[in-house]
């Protein structure tokens, strides 16, 4: 594995980890945005 | 008559966990990580990130919005939303009717090949096919199961059918509980448990390493290197983004309507805007964190550098139910990390072929006001008929023509006339408006311009492209075999009848509900 293939792995990961985290994160801390 | 109660979803993490159990199928395990590797590798993440960003996100957000809208109006397929969003037009109804045909033609043969993962899980727990280690004789064994060909493993369709029976039974069953004591209760069962069997073949084949003493370069790593390195060259074919973007529909269950249909049984106050993003995100780690890690640097491990290329582009099902059987025959446990595998994708594929009979089950019930268990009686006589056609000409490419028309050509038709609606003729300032109702977190901005135009503009280019390089060819089938024409040419009547029975339907019931005098 090349130092991009990593590079590429590690930044898809950490988006989708970061996504999943704020939605949930968002969801059981539901407070009123308006 | 007593008004009939309508369904409703009975949390917000039910309704969050069936659209997501709905967008989690086989294509999440199967189909995205051959897609990856056959078009560019890491590269082909760009195109993929580009189309989930700027159609994948924002359509989830139009199909929840203009669901839980006609929802509101009593309106739970395509038909009834569309015409609750103009009510003046008299035809806006018409083209709802893609989003009940398209799911309904994807599960007459999905539901066939989901019964293939159940039988295959058994198969793995009794060790039907332990003693098989070449591909030729693993893919004897399928074809031999499909009844494609009497050998010694199977002598008739008989098995098959069996499973297929037990399949359809199960999916009609969760159906006729309806949405919040079938579907939800199903789902939040059945998604968390995939996620769980997908957790641990993923952390599996990771550990693998190198199993090979004698081959250390086929290792792990560099099975991940496989999938992962970029080829930037990659980036300059067109193909390379119609497929990432094809990826996209495919995984997230955008363009097909049952989105739409989910949304509707919310309350009008409820989320929309951070429930859509929740399901992507939970559909995006299936897919791109468990799904990526196992068939891929599975068979790289135990193929080697040489082979996996040609069995990456034998196709999806070839690798699920030919190369992985093989591969999980190596590990310890191969009984339980068979059915693992079969289980995982066989609940993958019930949570989304529920959604798929959802949208026409609904237009029954809320268009010809009959009740669900009615509406899923008559549902499941049609689809079962339908069903055998797949079954019994599976090896006439009825599937693949099935599979084009329904899964491909009408998802990206259904999600274009949806974002136009919505962005367009509702109005984008009050579909930014209803997107925001009852909303727990807020768009950002640049949403807005993307709704309005780039997604109907990446759309209509897609669309457009097809037209211009596929419309001819694929009409006049010229990739078709000579011996298969006629099947095709069947299967496009069936379907043709089968869309025009639908928009006639449409008509009956407006025309009724006109004579009735009740409010559309």
């Amino acid at each position: 594995m090349t130092v991009q293939g990593i590079v590429f792995m590690a930044l898809s990961w950490t988006f989708i980890l970061a996504l999943s985290v704020f939605c949930f994160y968002k969801i059981f801390s539901k407070k009123d945005i308006d | 008559m007593a008004k009939k109660v309508r369904d409703s979803w009975g949390s917000r993490l039910g309704v969050i966990m069936a659209v997501a159990g709905s967008a989690v199928g086989l294509g999440n395990f199967l189909r995205f990580p051959v897609q990856a590797a056959q078009n560019g590798g890491g590269a082909f993440m760009i195109p993929y990130f580009i189309a989930l960003l700027l159609v994948g996100i924002p359509l989830m957000w139009v199909e929840w919005s203009i669901g839980r809208y006609g929802g509101g109006f009593e309106h739970s397929s395509g038909p009834g939303v569309f015409h609750s969003l103009q009510e003046k037009n008299r035809f806006i109804k018409y083209f709802g009717v893609i989003g009940i045909f398209g799911p309904l033609v994807i599960m007459i043969y999905y539901t066939y090949i989901e019964s293939w993962t159940l039988a295959y899980s058994f198969f793995a727990l009794l060790n039907k096919y332990s003693g098989i280690t070449d591909q030729a004789s693993m893919q004897a064994f399928l074809r031999g199961f499909q009844g494609l060909e009497n050998n010694q493993y199977f002598s008739s369709i008989a098995p098959a059918y069996i499973f297929f029976l037990i399949t359809f039974a199960l999916n009609m069953v969760v159906l006729y509980y309806g949405i919040r004591g079938g579907i939800e209760k199903f789902c939040k069962v059945a998604l968390p448990t995939l996620l769980l069997f997908g957790l641990i073949l993923a952390v599996r084949v990771l550990c693998l390493g190198a199993p090979d003493a004698a081959r250390p370069d086929w290792s792990i790593a560099n099975g991940l290197g496989y999938l992962w390195n970029p080829d930037f060259s990659q980036l300059r074919n067109a193909k390379v983004w119609l497929a990432a973007t094809g990826q996209i529909f495919f995984t997230l269950s955008v363009g097909m309507g049952v989105i739409l249909t989910y949304a509707s049984y919310l309350k009008k106050g409820d989320d929309v805007a951070l429930s859509g993003l929740t399901a992507v995100s939970m559909n995006e780690t299936a897919e791109v964190i468990i799904g990526a890690s196992i068939i891929i640097p599975a068979t790289f491990v135990f193929f080697g550098p040489m082979a996996i290329g040609g069995l990456a582009s034998s196709g999806a099902f070839n690798l699920g139910f030919v190369t992985m059987p093989l591969i999980l025959g190596k590990l310890p446990f191969p009984e339980v990390m068979g059915f693992l595998w079969f289980g995982l994708l066989f609940l993958a594929g019930v949570t989304s072929s529920v959604s798929m009979a959802q949208p026409a089950i609904a237009f029954l019930e809320d268009e010809f006001d009959i009740s669900r268990e009615k509406a899923v009686k008559a549902f499941a006589a049609v689809t079962f008929i339908l069903c055998n056609g797949a079954i019994f000409f599976l090896g006439k490419g009825v599937v693949d023509e099935l599979d084009f028309w329904g899964g491909t050509f009408c998802l990206v038709l259904f999600a274009t006339i949806e974002v136009i609606l919505f962005g367009w003729v509702f109005g984008i300032n009050k579909a930014w408006e209803e997107v925001h109702h009852g909303a727990d977190m807020r768009l950002p901005r640049i949403y807005k311009p993307v709704i309005k135009y780039v997604t109907p503009v990446f759309l209509l280019v897609v669309l457009g492209a097809w037209f211009f390089q596929e419309w001819l060819p694929k009409i006049r089938m010229d990739n078709v075999p000579e011996d298969q024409r006629v099947y095709i040419l069947v299967t496009r009547v069936v379907l043709w009848l089968i869309f025009l029975s639908l928009a006639v339907m449409v008509k009956v019931a407006w025309d009724r509900k006109k004579k009735r005098g009740v409010a559309q």
